[in-house]
Formats: structure tokens, C-alpha cells, sequence
């Protein structure tokens, strides 16, 4: 199978590496912008097509093309992927867009041209995660009624404000938020944005702090805290403490904690969860999803998080920002 | 046996909430190098490290209060944690080269300047590579002092890893052979331990000129593919050249229950283990070197 890699920054760089090592995977061609970047690839990755444009790819009978380019580019470059031909499979980073309308047109044209597409929410792939999602549609701590989440980064912590350390632009609910607006609707299903505060910290008009509530179709309430200026969080960190008729559960990236009524209370890491994989580079989860889609692609079936799915996290994140005004 | 690094970055690789409840008494410098000297007193000989300004200004300490006597150092380059916080916060891949060329500029180190122009000039990765060695062997060496011994240079596991995806066998063989020629062991950390030894096997690396950092554990944590094949990978080694990692996987086991699977393994030369409290160095390494040595 024929992969290529659009963006060869660190996210390509990832899945690259992954890609490489999987069996009936190769990975044949890297599409990347910056000059200097493409001088150093060309001579170090060899039988490796090295580009600088996205069309370049046609003719190349790609199997399936991974876009890990910053997130602003992903709408034009997907849909150049689709327009120019190159279009078949693809994988994009979270999110999927810059905004709702962006990510629906990228849905519109999966609608007319078809294929396996995936978006880049691996923690649907973390052990802990996981094994929450298991109790909860088990109904382990009964029916959910209400949740916190957040999603935290040191990335900017500590700063002067108006430093000249640039942010993201998308600001940090999309970039980082967005993780746990994904889990939370892979959790409890569809849910509207009822309030919502940003602030910013870093500079004036960055996004570097965001609290919204929010209301699921089920009657769940969730309130959500996102930031990147939270001090003790080295590496990006996501959580959720559930509360449900029967009992809690806590969960975040590394550990799953339940404590039920009925006084029973048991807890998992990582350890506990057989989190194995063939492959180790970044965390196990990058793996797994990447092996995902991969079956996905070969045995022409559909994946999720797929365009469709992910659309919706854009959809709150536009809601978030518009309720913030 | 070494003392690792991580508690005095803050990490825990348990969980987050770990090194927040530890609090940041590991990362001041001066607890850091009391930590390693209350170690060596009790039967550490060396301290692996990722090389960052934290960790050296831990190193300054341990050479001005004569901590460094002796010390074997096993440093793991790049830092790899702080180039991709860098690379976030300084406009993503190239933002990052712009700011590393600069310290390096202003190292004043020669050698490396002029074989960092050259890479540049001629977009050849090999002379950035030799760069940055001899930029970070310098900064070690200056902080470190004379009386401590530089070991070993190690890829950091990300890399490491990421070369191996990538199958990029030139780079192994040209980190390997640069080492060696300056009269420092090559090292690699991995987390894909098996299919390193697999690699370097069919790339014709010699696998007794360098040492290898992994996680090895009883529970099989962060053992890939599996505890068996790092076990049997282990096995087939020519001389004992694999530092263990993670033995305790991440504190999930005490160190009494993970101390007899270690000591039963073959080619172990050492383990990194760290430390956070006075009492944890003290417990930690009376119990290795009763049992391991």
C-alpha cells in the first residue's frame, strides 16, 4: 500500500515513522512547503518522492495520503487532494478544519467521491480512554447526568504577557480542546454549547484560556475547562470525572478510577490495560490509530473518528467562540 | 547502576499526577545533585541524563561540590521533550533550527560553527548531526568538569525510534562511527528494543561497540513488541551492552519485587533508576547493589 504524507513537521514526522514500519505499508511520497525542509529530505530518506505541492502527487497511484500540515491549511489541501485527483484515502490531523463550513465542505466532497477518511483523534486510542468508553456504555456507573472535563498544557505557562512567543492562531480550544470535545461526544453523544468564557493570557487576542458548559441530548451537563498556561502539565493532559446514578469515574490519559455506590472502587493504569503495540514512537495510541486506518483502507471499510464524526467538534468549537462573542 | 533523570525533569511516566504530588523539590538543581551523591554513597556509579539547562546546572552543582569524582555520565541528545516545546512555541520546525543555530553560533564553539556552516551550505544533514554532538559533548563537558567521566552519548528514543521508522541506516552507522572516533560509546535509547538489535544486525552495526538503553520489566510496560522478544533480542546480544530503563515500570512495582527479574536477565550491564526522595536514593541503591552486584 502506497502512503503519502502531506506536512513533514512533527505530527508528519510521526505518522511517517509509524506508517513506514507497518507491514504492507510504504511510504512513497512527503509533500512538504518549507524549502530548507525539502533540501534535507531529499537526501535523507531515500526511494522517497520529496515534493512541494500537493498536485504533485497525482500519477503517483497513491493508496492513501496522511495531511499533517498546521490546521489552517487542511480545507486547501484536501480539497486540492480531492480536486487534482490525488484524492482516494485520507487521514488529517485533528481538527479537520479551521471552522463548521470548511469541515461540512470537505464532508460534501466525501459524499460525491467516496473513500476511507479518518481525523487524528487518537485518544479514542488510549488504553484509558478505551476502557472508559467500555463502562460507560455498560452502564458500569449507571446513566451518566453530568461530567467536568478538561484538557491542559505548561506549553505557554509562566510567559510575560505580550512576549514574543506566537501562540497557535486557532487558539487553544482547537487546538487543544478540541481532544476532549471529541471524547466527551464520543462519550455521551450530541450536545449544544449553553455558555462559554475565552481569556486570553499570552497576548491580547489570544485564545489561551476557555470554560463552557454544555447540555448533551441525553440531558447530560458538562462543564469544560481548556487552557495552556495551567502549571504541572509537562505533556498535554485530558480528563473527565463522570458522575452517573450508580457511581463515578475518573479518567484521563494515564489512569481510569471508578468508586460506585455499592462502595465498590476499582482503578487502572496504563499497566493494567495491555497497552502493547507493534511499534513504539510517540505514545501507543499513535499506532493503533494509524493501524486503524490503515485496515480501514485496505478492507475498504469506514473508520472512525471519519470526516463526518469530527465535523461536529468543529461545529462546538464554532459555538464555543460564538457564545464567547 | 545510575541514577535516571526523570524525577528531576518532573516526570513520571505512572502518570501525571505523579510528578504533580511529588511537587518540584526533584527539579531544584542542589536537591538534584544531593539525590545523586546520597545514590553514589550507596552504590551508584553514574548518572543518565538528557541533556537540557536543568540537568546541567545539576552537573555545575555536582562539579563544584566535588559530586563529579569519578561520575560515569550517560547523556541522552537531543533533549527531545524541549526541542518540540521549542518547536511550539517558536513557529514549529524551521522557527526551531532558526533559535538552535543560534546558540550554537553563540557557543563559541568553533568546530562546530564551521561544520554547521558547511552542513548549511551543502543541505548536508551528516555535518548538522556532527554539529550538534560536538555542541552538546561541549556543554557537558563544560558543566561537568574534568573529573567526570562521559560514558556515553545517546540518541533520545524518540529520535532513535523515528530513524529506525524510517529505516534510516545511514544515520546509525554515522552517529556510531563519529563516537567512536572521538573515543565516546554510542548509545541509543529505544522503545522498540527488538527490532533495533533486528536492524542493526542486518545493517551490520556492530552491536558490541554500542550500548543500548531500554525498558526491561517484569510486567512487560513499555516492552515492544512484547516482554519475550525483548527477552530473547536480549538473549542473542554478544556481550552485555543493554542498560535496563524503566525496571521499576514507572514505580508501578516496588523495588524489591522487580530487582530479581533484572538480576535474572543476561547482557544487562546497568540500570538507570530514579529517585526522588533522600530515602527512595538511600533504600533504592543499597538494594540494587546487594542484589546486582
Amino acid at each position: 500500500m502506497k502512503v503519502a504524507v502531506v506536512g513533514f513537521g512533527k505530527m508528519g514526522m510521526l505518522h511517517a515513522g509509524i506508517l513506514n514500519i507497518l507491514p504492507s505499508v510504504k511510504l512513497v511520497a512527503v509533500c512538504e512547503k518549507t524549502g530548507l525542509i525539502r533540501r534535507f529530505l531529499k537526501k535523507v530518506v531515500r526511494d522517497v518522492c520529496v515534493v512541494d505541492c500537493v498536485e504533485k502527487l497525482s500519477g503517483l497511484d497513491l493508496d492513501a495520503v496522511y495531511v499533517t500540515t498546521p490546521i489552517e491549511s487542511h480545507f486547501p489541501v484536501v480539497k486540492s487532494l480531492y480536486e487534482s485527483g490525488v484524492r482516494c484515502n485520507l487521514f488529517v490531523e485533528k481538527t479537520l478544519a479551521s471552522n463548521f463550513g470548511e469541515a461540512g465542505r470537505l464532508c460534501e466532497m466525501v459524499r460525491k467521491l467516496g473513500g476511507v477518511n479518518m481525523v487524528g483523534y487518537m485518544r479514542r486510542f488510549c488504553v484509558t480512554f478505551m476502557k472508559a468508553k467500555d463502562l460507560l456504555d455498560e452502564g458500569v456507573v449507571g446513566k451518566p447526568v453530568s461530567f467536568r472535563a478538561y484538557a491542559y498544557s505548561s506549553d505557554f505557562f509562566g510567559l510575560k504577557r505580550n512576549s514574543k512567543v506566537q501562540t497557535p492562531k486557532v487558539g487553544v480550544v482547537r487546538d487543544l480542546g478540541c481532544h476532549a470535545l471529541d471524547l466527551a461526544l464520543w462519550f455521551f453523544g450530541n450536545f449544544r454549547v449553553e455558555d462559554a468564557r475565552l481569556e486570553s493570557v499570552v497576548n491580547d487576542g489570544s485564545v489561551d484560556s476557555a470554560y463552557f458548559r454544555v447540555k448533551a441530548s441525553s440531558g447530560v451537563v458538562g462543564e469544560f475547562n481548556v487552557s495552556w498556561c495551567v502549571d504541572g502539565y509537562r505533556m498535554p493532559e485530558v480528563g473527565f470525572f463522570v458522575e452517573g446514578s450508580e457511581g463515578i469515574l475518573n479518567v484521563n490519559d494515564d489512569e481510569l478510577a471508578i468508586s460506585l455506590k455499592d462502595g465498590k472502587e476499582r482503578k487502572w493504569l496504563r499497566h493494567d490495560l495491555g497497552d502493547r503495540v507493534g511499534f513504539l514512537l510517540g505514545s501507543p495510541e499513535y499506532y493503533r490509530e494509524d493501524e486503524r486506518f490503515i485496515e480501514a483502507v485496505l478492507g475498504r471499510k469506514s473508520v472512525e473518528p471519519c470526516f463526518e464524526t469530527a465535523t461536529k467538534v468543529d461545529r462546538l468549537i464554532d459555538e464555543v467562540l460564538a457564545r464567547a462573542g | 547502576m545510575l541514577v535516571g533523570v526523570n524525577p528531576f525533569h518532573g516526570i513520571s511516566h505512572l502518570s501525571q499526577e505523579r510528578s504533580r504530588i511529588r511537587g518540584n523539590e526533584p527539579t531544584n538543581p542542589e536537591f538534584a545533585a544531593r539525590l545523586i551523591g546520597l545514590s553514589v554513597e550507596n552504590g551508584a556509579d553514574g548518572f543518565m541524563f538528557s541533556v537540557s539547562e536543568q540537568t546541567l546546572s545539576i552537573l555545575d552543582v555536582l562539579r563544584k561540590n566535588g559530586g563529579n569524582n569519578g561520575l560515569c555520565l550517560y547523556a541522552i541528545v537531543p533533549y527531545a521533550y524541549e526541542y518540540v516545546r521549542l518547536a511550539s512555541v517558536a513557529g514549529g520546525v524551521p522557527g526551531l533550527a532558526k533559535r538552535l543555530v543560534r546558540e550554537i553560533v553563540f557557543s563559541g564553539n568553533l568546530g562546530a560553527v564551521a561544520s554547521g556552516l558547511n552542513g548549511i551550505l551543502r543541505s548536508d544533514l551528516a555535518s548538522l548531526v556532527k554539529t550538534y554532538l560536538l555542541y552538546e559533548v561541549s556543554r557537558i563537558r563544560r558543566s561537568a568538569g574534568g573529573k567526570a567521566k562521559l560514558e556515553s552519548v545517546l540518541l533520545h528514543q524518540l529520535l532513535t525510534d523515528l530513524c529506525l521508522g524510517l529505516d534510516l541506516e545511514w544515520i546509525f552507522k554515522f552517529y556510531t562511527e563519529f563516537l567512536l572516533r572521538t573515543g565516546i560509546v554510542p548509545g541509543f535509547n529505544t522503545g522498540n528494543f527488538a527490532l533495533l538489535v533486528e536492524k542493526f544486525r542486518e545493517w551490520k552495526i556492530s552491536l558490541e561497540d554500542v550500548v543500548i538503553v531500554a525498558p526491561f520489566n517484569k510486567v512487560g510496560f513499555q516492552m515492544v513488541p512484547s516482554r519475550e522478544e525483548c527477552e530473547k533480542a536480549l538473549a542473542s546480544l554478544p556481550k552485555p551492552n543493554v542498560l535496563a530503563i524503566s525496571v521499576l515500570a514507572a514505580g508501578y512495582l516496588r523495588p524489591e519485587e522487580s530487582v530479581d527479574y533484572i538480576a535474572g536477565l543476561p547482557n544487562i550491564k546497568g540500570v538507570a533508576v530514579g529517585v526522588s526522595k533522600e530515602k527512595h536514593a538511600v533504600e533504592t541503591f543499597k538494594l540494587l547493589r546487594e542484589k546486582l552486584q
